[in-house]
């Protein structure tokens, strides 16, 4: 936000520069050694509310005539209006002792982020007039199809999943080694290298073994996917419908959240097809 | 006709009911307190003495229809097994004492623990045919077998700790008095008063449960109306969660708290079982209830009982479980088959204990066939055959009804077989009851071939409906004997339902132990367009094996097709023309057919003219045997490509290991990619294709073996060497993804370390494996990988001086990375336990590897806490299994002491049991080896264990008497010599000091020699290799030797020891080998063997033996052709030299004739010789290693 209010000061300065350049002009030009900052800054007011005002009426000439730009006339007529006399302006604009102030230096268009475009754009069908704006982008209108990403992406995805993953672990064991007792593999008096969690018996012990923690798994979705997805097997739109929707839910691994939603969108491009293959 | 004397009609009455009422059960004490009833009607009317079964039972008071009070006398023989006879030592004394003590108790020989009088004054109760009462009140303490309370510890009530009970094994006699025996049956009412929170789950039918009148306990009342025996009553009390079956409401399950979930998922399929055996036996279930317990700290998966099965509570399994899945459905499948016959129709005798195993294993056999596809069934098949076999040539033929001789043919006593009495099942090892099981399958199996799987099932049928009719009369109609079911009685009814005399076939099977082996040859005549085969038995004296005569099934796939010959074999050695029905005319392109009627393309370039493809003797597994084919590689490739059996497939398989070359290759790995076949096939091929990679390694040329093939199926599309996502949703892709990383983990390079390239596939494997959008638990596969880092590992070569501490910095970068992942996994094991600690396992045994290969020092630390009870029981049972290793190789008094601790009283009697079988498995020393663990301590705490300490708990009494036989055999050990020996042994002693010096000069000029030898050696071989290698091969494929050695270089060490086993029995044979082996043994003694006291010729541990590198040269590979013409000679001109050898071997050299001739000292020395060659694993160092070193 603030970057685009700046941008309008900075345009605003450089008009309102442009004015003061030409009020001072026209001062020495009058014969005016030197000026107020104030004086020439109500000054350069006055010039600035009057081509205002000007713009103002003009634009209202022009919309009362039915136009979309003003002309000259329109001008005229809102100089009339204020009561201002076109006369001899020709020769003043045209006199030889005029300043002539340089124009202002170009300033840089900001780029206006492009617009995010997929797939291409269709042609307007024949029956559309063609000065209508064109079509836009068909994923406003149709759908979004997203691309195949390209093949190195796909390995760079999953390279950082695993290491995202693998980082995540390291640490969290890291940090349990530090925090709780652990086993030495070596004969070494301190255990830095390779340090072991030590083990604690927990009563009964079948519990953790049996229901593991280890991965999270939504029961009554695999129920549905072994009884119901897997008769079906010689349906392979059904199924590919089943395996795209598990695809959002069907448990998520240790704590790799943030790597998953990355890889979400990468294998499923090529996966149906590896899919069938598969199953 | 004279009535045979058998388990039913023994006692002087007959079992008419019982009354089982078990009150004070306290989990605190671990106490019960109860009273029985039995009610029996003598037969005959001076009935003075009535003999019950009661064990570690304190009894209270015997009563006579609670008027007469009777004198009891208690005896149980198992309290000191030995008792006449203290001083002994020797496990052929203790074997008849042993047998004695069973059947002075077995109730089938009307005896008994419990010996009742009946008093003066109540004689007149007695009467024939009239029903006497006996009560009896008892109580129960801290009961050491039959029963186990499962209490941990911790805070909490009971119930909130689940804490349970159940009783285990068929020993019904260990928690109250009865008659203890199969062929018993009787109706029950059972009641059990429990604390208000908890379950009691008993057999029958559940009337009523009544609280008491204080209303903290209540009281389970069960009734059994269908007549069953005593060993089949079993007992659960818990705070179990119950679950009735949603598809039979007859059937309810009950497992722990917190356990409903997967209990749900687990019975899911159960009553497919049920409907199964219904539909093939036709007949219904015979009980009208069925209950499961999942229970913990069981000792098997699942025991069978009157109308329910205890079960391990570690059967159960989530829906998202693949590998548990098919162990548990079979386990319960089996459970329930055993309800029919085991349950319901019992054995007569001890005797009949095939039927009453092999049965239920058949009909099971027929559900996991529906239930997992005849692939898999036949593969089972395979796997038991070849398990049986082997245990009856190591230990000898079973006999799986000992009792009744065969009506022909002589016959080996079985006492003189096995070290243990094989005619009562208390006394016999846990594995022969494990194998024997089997063998009944198999046997039942050969039977369902002879006559038929209709007619076999309508004799199922027959017996199951006479029982169901007796099932349903009283007592008094003396038809409960239908229940039972003996060798005979089934022979009977085969009789009377197919007209078929099936008496030749259990003679030749059931009433002979051994298996036949048949070794095969064949040549083809092109003159005459005939195979000329020849089937020889050669080996009919060796133990477990025996001759077959009898038909024999050939099968020949020929270009034409496949043939059928049945020969009569009646002879040692039958030769058989066998016209050929193809001429030779490969030229022509045509599709060949298969047994199966599929045509097939082949690619008939490797043959040579015969039109053989290939030759299978027996394929449909019809007879117990073994088959030695000797054909070419390239029917061997033929076979494995196109035989669709894949018994077929997996000996091609196993004969494609001895021939490494391009052609095998290709054959295993387009087995390996084809899609078609099984996937266990597949999964051995990677196996078998990982030897053959490292036998040709020198050839090998591209990536490593596999490498493609995994990456091809799983790799991801665009990127290949990161594995895809995991999706286990095909399941033979989920096995081989599985399998594939650790075969190639076996891979070696030219200097016999795992190749680079492979150790950074799997650890990717590890880094990208990612399972969020898999329906499946990955928990198997990760183990998988931990398996596969830890098969790359090879001994360490150090840079280090030996004997400086290993630190992590001294570790080779490789190892730093495995070591780093195998330290990831298992801590992160810790917050995220994966199911069943798969992966802890599997870490465990990885760093024991680690530190068998020196990468890391040998410490047990770990292990013993993972040991400690409170863990996982995998976790403890894997962490047991290396510190039995660790005592093995390590050698310290203090931790086999330990071992031996938990043996004796670890509160779950299964680790006891399995810790004793791991300690026989990798025993801490060998036979006579005088290790300094084998010392009097140790013989004597061993021998008070099995002779008296465990005298409640057969199984591990009998696994220790395995234990036992291991390390000291029959004989009384060598280090608990009689006094009068240990006087003359003195005497020796100086005399063998003497000889010593002799020997030691002699064997400096050997060193001498040996030195100049090693220079022209280029490379360490190991010496074992060739006696490793069967003969049969030597004859084939002489060359093959020289690329064979050197890979196996890296060889584990627990696959040398399984090599040990193996020369062990050739050594026995008249091959030349051992000969040269002993008498070098006797020329060179190591300098470091130490004179030893007394025994002359057993010179001790001798790491190295410096005659070795001499003679490898001499037999060495290039002059292979030569050695066996050699050997062959030798053979000749010796035999009858090396014969008188046997006999009396030590005369040239040991001066003392002491030294009793016997066989037995002579095997123990050969093998004492050859595994100290085997432990001595790089002959580059010239040290004599003493003991089974470390790397």
């Amino acid at each position: 936000m603030t970057e685009s209010t700046e941008k309008v000061e900075n345009i605003c300065d450089a008009r309102r520069r442009i004015l003061n350049i030409a009020v001072s002009t026209v001062l020495l030009e009058t014969g005016f050694d030197a000026a107020d900052k104030v004086s020439l800054e109500t000054l350069t007011e006055m010039i600035q509310c009057f081509i205002t005002e000007v713009g103002n009426s003009a634009r209202g000439y022009c919309e009362l005539a039915g136009r979309v730009e003003p002309v000259l006339g329109d001008v005229s007529m809102a100089l009339i209006n204020m009561g201002i006399s076109l006369q001899g302006i020709e020769q003043y604009a045209a006199r030889p002792s005029r300043h002539i102030i340089q124009p202002p230096q170009q300033a840089s268009v900001p780029r206006t982020p492009s617009m995010l475009s997929a797939g291409s754009k269709a042609k307007p069908a024949p029956h559309i007039p063609f000065h209508l704006p064109p079509l836009p982008d068909p994923h406003a209108y149709i759908r979004t199809p997203t691309h195949k990403q390209p093949v190195t992406e796909y390995e760079a995805i999953r390279e950082k999943a695993a290491t995202q993953k693998r980082d995540i672990e390291r640490a969290l064991t890291k940090f349990l080694s530090k925090t709780s007792e652990t086993h030495n593999l070596f004969n070494t008096e301190d255990n830095q290298v390779y340090p072991l969690i030590a083990c604690k018996p927990t009563f009964p012990s079948y519990l953790p073994a049996l229901l593991p923690t280890d991965q999270v798994f939504d029961f009554d979705e695999l129920e549905y996917h072994f009884q119901v997805a897997n008769r079906t097997e010689d349906m392979p739109a059904d199924k590919k419908e089943n395996s795209d929707n598990e695809g959002d839910n069907g448990g998520d691994n240790e704590n790799a959240n943030n790597s998953q939603s990355e890889t979400q969108d990468a294998p499923l491009g090529s996966s149906p097809d590896r899919n069938k293959s598969g199953g | 006709m004279k009535k045979e004397r058998t388990g039913d009609n023994c006692r002087p009455f007959k079992l008419a009911h019982q009354i089982l009422s078990l009150t004070g059960i306290s989990f605190e004490r671990r106490s019960v307190i109860g009273f029985v009833e039995l009610t029996i009607v003598p037969l005959k009317d001076n009935l003075r003495y009535i003999r019950l079964n009661a064990k570690q039972c304190r009894i209270y008071r015997v009563c006579l229809n609670d008027q007469y009070e009777a004198n009891f006398q208690y005896f149980d023989p198992f309290l000191d097994i030995c008792q006449s006879d203290p001083n002994t030592r020797s496990l052929e004394v203790f074997s008849q004492f042993h047998l004695a003590a069973a059947q002075k108790t077995d109730p089938d020989h009307n005896a008994g623990e419990l010996h009742i009088q009946v008093p003066e004054d109540a004689a007149h109760l007695v009467g024939e045919g009239r029903g006497l009462r006996i009560g009896i009140e008892f109580s129960l303490e801290s009961p050491q077998g039959g029963m186990h309370f499962v209490v941990p510890e911790g805070e909490g009530t009971l119930t909130e700790k689940s804490a349970h009970m159940f009783t285990y094994g068929h020993t019904a006699r260990l928690w109250f008095p009865c008659v203890d025996s199969f062929a018993e049956p009787c109706t029950w009412k059972l009641e059990f008063t429990v604390d208000e929170s908890l379950t009691a789950v008993s057999c029958g039918e559940l009337l009523d449960v009544v609280y008491t009148p204080d209303h903290r306990r209540k009281t389970f009342h069960y009734v059994v109306n269908t007549p069953a025996c005593a060993p089949n009553i079993a007992l659960a009390i818990g705070p179990f969660e119950t679950y009735v079956d949603p598809h039979m409401n007859e059937v309810t399950h009950y497992c722990l708290p917190h356990l409903l979930q997967i209990l749900k998922n687990t019975v899911r399929y159960l009553h497919e079982a049920f409907e199964f055996y219904e539909e093939t036996l036709s007949t219904r279930y015979p009980y009208p209830c069925y209950k499961q317990v999942f229970v913990d700290e069981t000792t098997d998966d699942a025991t069978a009982y009157t109308t329910m099965s205890i079960l391990s509570t570690h059967l159960l399994h989530s829906i998202a479980i693949i590998d548990q899945t098919y162990i548990s459905r079979k386990a319960m499948a089996q459970a329930v088959a055993e309800q029919f016959f085991g349950c319901f129709i019992t054995m007569q005798n001890w005797s009949d204990l095939w039927l009453a195993k092999g049965i239920p294993d058949y009909l099971c056999g027929l559900y996991s066939k529906k239930c997992f596809g005849n692939n898999e069934y036949r593969y089972w098949i395979h796997q038991e055959l070849q398990e049986v076999m082997t245990y009856e040539e190591q230990f000898g033929g079973i006999v799986l009804d000992p009792w009744q001789p065969p009506a022909s043919g002589a016959r080996v006593d079985s006492k003189d077989v096995f070290y243990f009495p094989v005619r009562n099942v208390h006394t016999m090892s846990p594995r022969y009851i494990e194998v024997m099981r089997k063998k009944s399958h198999l046997v039942l199996r050969m039977l369902e071939q002879r006559i038929g799987q209709e007619l076999l099932l309508q004799v199922f049928n027959k017996q199951l409906s006479l029982a169901t009719n007796a099932a349903n009369t009283k007592i008094g109609s003396g038809l409960w004997g239908h229940l039972l079911l003996s060798t005979n009685l089934f022979v009977r009814a085969i009789f009377t339902v197919t007209g078929k005399d099936m008496a030749v076939f259990v003679d030749q099977w059931v009433r002979t132990g051994g298996h036949a082996k048949f070794s095969l040859t064949s040549v083809f005549n092109r003159k005459r367009n005939t195979v000329e085969l020849e089937i020889r038995q050669d080996c009919v004296t060796e133990r477990g094996i025996r001759k077959y005569v009898g038909p024999l099934l050939v099968q020949l796939q020929e270009l034409d097709g496949t043939f059928k010959h049945t020969l009569q074999i009646e002879n040692t050695v039958v030769k058989a023309d066998i016209t050929c029905h193809s001429k030779s005319r490969r030229n022509k392109k045509k599709k060949i057919p298969l047994c199966t009627g599929e045509e097939v393309d082949m690619d008939l370039s490797a043959m040579d003219d015969s039109p053989v493809l290939w030759i299978r003797l027996d394929p449909e597994m019809s007879l117990l045997r073994t088959t030695v084919i000797s054909q070419p590689d390239y029917q061997w490739q033929y076979q494995l490509r196109h035989e669709r059996d894949v018994t077929a497939q997996s000996e091609a398989i196993d004969a494609l290991h001895n021939y490494p070359g391009p052609a095998t290759r290709k054959a295993l790995t387009d087995t390996i990619e084809n899609e078609q076949v099984y996937y266990k096939i597949r999964c051995r091929a990677a196996h078998c294709l990982t030897k053959v990679a490292n036998a040709m390694i020198s050839l090998w040329a591209g990536p490593p073996a596999m490498l493609t093939i995994f990456r091809k199926m799983f790799g991801s599309f665009s990127a290949p060497h990161i594995i895809r996502q995991n999706n286990f949703d095909n399941l033979h892709h989920y096995f081989l993804q599985k399998t594939i990383p650790v075969a190639m983990a076996g891979l070696r390079n030219i200097h016999g370390i795992c190749p680079p390239e492979v150790v950074r596939f799997l650890l990717d494997l590890f880094k990208y494996n990612d399972n969020s959008k898999n329906h499946f638990s990955d928990n198997y596969y990760k183990a998988a990988l931990v398996d596969a880092l830890a098969a790359t590992i090879t001994p360490v070569i150090s840079v280090l001086q030996p004997g400086a501490p290993i630190t992590a910095d001294s570790l080779s970068a490789d190892t730093k990375l495995i070591l780093e992942e195998i330290t990831r996994v298992l801590n992160l094991e810790k917050v995220l336990p994966c199911y069943k600690n798969t992966i802890t396992v599997s870490c465990l045994k990885a760093i024991r590897r680690l530190q068998q290969c020196g990468h890391l020092p040998s410490i047990p630390t770990v292990f013993r806490a993972y040991a400690q009870y409170g863990q996982y029981i995998d976790v403890r049972l894997a962490a047991f299994e290396c510190l039995v290793e660790f005592v093995s190789v390590e050698g310290r008094a203090e931790d086999l002491s330990a071992l031996l601790a938990v043996v004796e009283g670890d509160p779950s009697p299964g680790v006891r049991h399995r810790v004793a079988r791991a300690l026989r498995a990798a025993p801490p020393f060998e036979r006579g080896a005088r290790h300094a663990l084998d010392t009097d301590q140790l013989v004597h705490r061993l021998w008070n264990n099995m002779n008296s300490q465990l005298s409640n708990d057969a199984r591990l009494r009998c696994d220790l008497v395995d234990l036992y036989y291991t390390l000291y055999g029959l004989k009384r050990p060598l280090c608990v010599p009689l006094p009068e020996i240990q006087a003359m042994m003195k005497q020796m002693h100086h005399r063998e000091r003497e000889r010593l010096e002799r020997e030691r000069e002699r064997m400096e000029r050997e060193r001498e020699r040996l030195r100049e030898v090693r220079e022209v050696e280029l490379k360490p071989i190991i010496k074992q290799e060739i006696v490793e290698t069967p003969i049969k091969d030597e004859l084939q494929v002489g060359p093959m030797l020289t690329t064979d050695a050197p890979t196996e270089l890296p060889v584990p060490l627990t696959h040398i020891k399984e090599e040990d086993d193996k020369i062990d029995i050739i050594s026995v044979t008249d091959t030349p080998m051992p000969m040269f082996n002993e008498v070098g043994k006797r020329e060179y003694i190591s300098d470091n063997a130490a004179p030893l006291p007394g025994i002359p010729g057993s010179a001790g541990p001798i790491g190295f033996e410096p005659g070795m590198f001499a003679d490898r040269t001499d037999l060495g590979a290039p002059k292979a052709k030569k050695k066996k013409k050699d050997k062959k000679k030798h053979k000749h001109k010796h035999k009858h030299k090396h014969s008188k050898d046997r006999k009396d071997r030590p005369p040239p050299l040991t001066p003392g004739a002491l030294r009793p001739p016997s066989e037995l000292r002579l095997r123990e020395e050969t093998r004492e010789t050859f595994s100290s060659l085997s432990s001595s694993q790089s002959p580059s160092e010239d040290i004599s290693l003493t003991t089974n070193m470390s790397f």
